[in-house]
């Protein structure tokens, strides 16, 4: 796809806004255009932007194409699949830290962090990292506008904590999240607006590190959301794992201990998996390589489409499990869905299309690229948010329910799952002790009757509460789930009507200082990624320079006078030491190049007369 | 029916004009009936029940207000929840019965426990069929009788529900003795979502083959 003609003058940037899907394994930016959605990609490259990032000797941080090239040379400083540690704890995330090649550890507040060339980077930053990549390349796709405005996806079955973790990282990343959509949704609305459906759609998304299930009702432009299920760590990355795990097992005679469990060839495992699943969609059967020169390893193992199937059936069922969980909800039978949708690059397996269509007893659609409907729905949304159409209504709900710890650890359910978005409920509150002026309450996310089972998502104190005997004060606390599924608590003591505060420690969750910071560093950081790119750019510029102007002094040297042929050469020799000196930063370089011009400035002159001369004496220019 | 303070125009629903498109925030906050401009009702026709939500819908919803300030994003945000709660309450027949007992100054659940008299017998027995099932596993007797109970349940709810209805229609005056009777039939009702609920949370990690 080209570049898009857009008038900027016409089209101020305030009046355009992305949508983008921050994939685990790829992700990609879209916008509305002409009446449709479109993926935004500048011209000679492909849509997406790979979710992985290389950690450069230097200290910057490589995103997209490049990182996921490099982790090929250098595994041990390349990270992928970060949505899988957004909004978790250290804890959460043991199978998959098996598979990061450095050490991790966690903030006070519960966020986990990467440690990568003596840096620490939360999952919130990195994503920003990829969202500034991803916007970048829309940018430029569109003639350099700039857009700041975004609707952002995440899985349908996303709680709370990693809806912030990612709304955090579009903040981070400079960016204004008008809404955080849920992906299938995102999906349907690509799909349904396309094809004008009527009636009720299963939409099946198997990503890179996530599953959803959404089952929605179609009609007159109302998209509504019935039911969804899912479960946030279970995707393509699983897949992967199971080979992994008998390449490491096969192995094992080969290598030693140690060797097995260094995080760099692990990451080399996977890759080499990646490769050997993604030809099985295709071929019948694939070999998986792992080459180590250094220790002297080949190792080579074929792998049937029927051997995989029967490795992977376990991690299908579990898809299916969730569909059944979300037809319950619906109160749907399979045959009363009409129609069928995949989402992900997983759905490419041929397996998981053959099961999904028996389970549903009819044959998915998948015309849309799997890999673009979701941020072609995010463009969708992000155009009726901006304004452009009241066509679309789109009603979503929140996957999971919100309750409140009991005294004895149980929980009271005060929202249900699948109630649409927005949504609310009050609840009251009263003292246990005469004056006592502060109640502490644990809210949680879950379908699980004990809080200990639940996700949960922060601890919640109400202060200021006024001196008054036991049980008197009224404390109504609203809990409002709102249109992008994340919750906020207010609370008003209704006897006197003064407006309790409440104190919030967010569970595996960034505080407002913390984002603050990370935001002037990702400027920062994006500062000197710049100036390192101009750095480089204007090395090859001063090669060039160097090169023609050594072309030039050997033509027309002779005919200088022997001060600015000195001049020259100075300027030439120290130009081509500035390049080569690494220490060097873009604005030094830049004083040597336009150094090096000024120099020649005579030189040019000189050999413009020759060229000059030489035309009018007949010569054509190679002659000279 | 309510008039718009901005255009005088006839509003459907207090939380927004369809003329003017104004957005309210109306306190105290409207009852589920009023916020879909109905009169309170035990029968209520789910068809226009849901027109009524999606054109309310589409003046009050965040996503119609998302490129004007914070203000009017977070009074979209209430209205659009107060709408949905109103929607959720008014079509499920058991809130609905709920609510119509508390407005009409009827006794809350904590006021009167009672169930109608033949039902404990029918919980104890079913509740130890229950348990039976979840010691035993998948595909055993105990489990395959589940079916039959299910649908039993499923018809005893249906009959309750009956019930439900011939003491609310029509609405009795405030205060009024069926309030209490009907309150001691949706106590029932609630004990039979609870142990539907439980047999599909068995049906479903059981699943059958397909």
């Amino acid at each position: 796809m080209g570049f898009i003609e857009l008038n900027v003058l016409n089209n101020a940037s305030s009046n355009v806004a992305l949508g983008i899907d921050l994939g685990t394994t790829n992700s990609l930016g879209a916008m509305w255009k002409d009446g449709r959605p479109i993926v935004l990609h500048p011209e000679g490259s492909c849509g997406y932007v790979p979710s992985a990032l290389h950690f450069s000797e230097q200290g910057a941080v490589i995103v997209g194409r490049e990182a996921r090239e490099l982790a090929l040379v250098d595994p041990a400083h390349t990270l992928f699949s970060i949505k899988r540690f957004m909004g978790r704890g250290l804890k959460d995330v043991e199978n998959d830290a098996r598979s990061v090649p450095c050490p991790l550890s966690e903030t006070a507040n519960g966020v986990v962090q990467f440690e990568m060339r003596g840096r620490k980077y939360t999952p919130q930053e990195l994503s920003a990292l990829i969202l500034m990549k991803v916007k970048d390349q829309a940018c430029k796709a569109l003639g350099g506008l700039e857009v700041t405005k975004v609707v952002v996806t995440v899985p349908a079955y996303f709680d709370d904590a990693q809806r912030q973790a990612t709304r955090d990282a579009a903040r981070i990343a400079g960016l204004d999240v008008l809404r955080i959509v849920n992906e299938p949704t995102a999906a349907s609305l690509a799909y349904g607006l396309d094809q004008r459906k009527r009636g009720t759609v299963a939409v099946y998304d198997l990503g890179g590190g996530t599953f959803d299930v959404s089952i929605l009702s179609i009609e007159e432009g109302v998209f509504q959301v019935l039911a969804t299920n899912g479960d946030t760590h279970l995707g393509g990355d699983d897949f992967d794992r199971t080979l992994v795990e008998i390449a490491r097992k096969e192995l094992a005679a080969l290598m030693r201990p140690s060797a097995l469990e260094d995080r760099a060839f692990l990451q080399l495992l996977r890759l080499a998996a990646e490769r050997c699943k993604i030809e099985l969609s295709t071929d019948p059967e694939a070999y998986m390589h792992v080459s180590l020169p250094e220790s002297g390893v080949q190792w080579r193992r074929k792998f049937t489409r029927h051997e995989y199937d029967a490795l992977t059936a376990h991690l299908i069922e579990r898809t299916l499990h969730s569909c059944r969980r979300a037809l319950a909800d619906a109160k749907l039978a399979p045959e009363q869905i009409d129609e069928v949708v995949l989402v992900g690059g997983s759905t490419r397996m041929p397996s998981v299309r053959s099961r999904v269509e028996k389970f549903f007893g009819r044959k998915p659609h998948c015309e849309l690229n799997p890999d673009e409907v979701v941020a072609l729905g995010a463009a969708v949304q992000a155009h009726v948010l901006m304004g452009g159409t009241r066509e679309v209504l789109l009603m979503d709900v929140t996957p999971l329910s919100l309750g409140i710890e009991t005294m004895g650890g149980a929980v009271s359910k005060i929202i249900q799952r699948n109630s649409t978005i927005p949504c609310q409920a009050t609840e009251g509150f009263t003292t246990y002790v005469d004056g006592q002026n502060g109640i502490d309450f644990h809210v949680v996310q879950g379908e699980r009757e004990l809080a200990t089972d639940c996700r949960s998502l922060g601890r919640f104190k109400l202060k200021g509460i006024p001196a008054l005997p036991a049980g008197m004060p009224r404390v109504a606390v609203r809990f409002h789930i709102d249109a992008n599924g994340l919750l906020t608590v207010t609370a008003k003591e209704e006897s006197t009507g003064t407006s309790a505060r409440i104190e919030i420690q967010p569970m595996n969750g960034l505080s407002d200082g913390e984002i603050e910071s990370m935001l002037n560093s990702a400027y920062r950081n994006a500062r000197e990624d710049f100036d390192a790119r101009r750095a480089a750019d204007l090395r090859i510029e001063i090669g060039t320079m160097a090169r023609a102007t050594e072309r030039g002094l050997s033509q027309a040297g002779p005919a200088l006078d022997r001060e600015t042929r000195r001049d020259v050469e100075d300027a030439l020799g120290a130009a081509r030491r500035s390049a080569a000196d690494a220490r060097l930063d873009a604005v030094a370089l830049q004083k040597h190049r336009d150094e090096l011009e000024r120099a020649t400035l005579p030189l040019a002159a000189l050999l413009m007369d020759h060229v000059a001369k030489a035309a009018l004496s007949g010569k054509r220019l190679d002659e000279v | 029916m309510a008039v718009c303070s901005k255009c005088a125009a006839q509003l459907e629903t207090p939380l927004a004009c369809g003329a003017c498109g104004s957005l309210f925030a109306p306190d105290p906050e409207p009852t589920p009936f009023e916020c879909l401009g109905l009169t309170p009702d035990f029968d209520v026709d789910a068809a226009e029940v849901r027109r009524r939500l999606l054109r309310a819908s589409r003046l009050v919803h965040p996503d119609f207000h998302g490129a004007s300030g914070e203000q009017s994003r977070a009074a979209a945000e209430r209205a659009t929840a107060a709408l949905n709660r109103a929607h959720a309450l008014v079509l499920d027949p058991a809130a609905r019965a709920d609510w119509l007992v508390r407005s009409l100054g009827g006794p809350s659940e904590s006021q009167v426990r009672s169930m109608p008299q033949d039902f404990l017998m029918e919980v104890m027995e079913w509740n130890e069929a229950l348990d039976a099932a979840r010691g035993s596993a998948p595909g055993s007797a105990a489990r395959v009788g589940l079916e039959a109970l299910e649908a039993s349940l499923a018809e005893r709810r249906a009959s309750v529900l009956r019930e439900v209805r011939r003491l609310l229609v029509p609405l009795p005056a405030r205060e009024a003795p069926a309030l209490a009777l009907a309150r001691a039939q949706l106590n029932a009702l609630r004990y039979l979502a609870n142990a539907l609920d439980q047999l599909e949370a068995l049906r479903l990690d059981s699943p059958s083959p397909r």
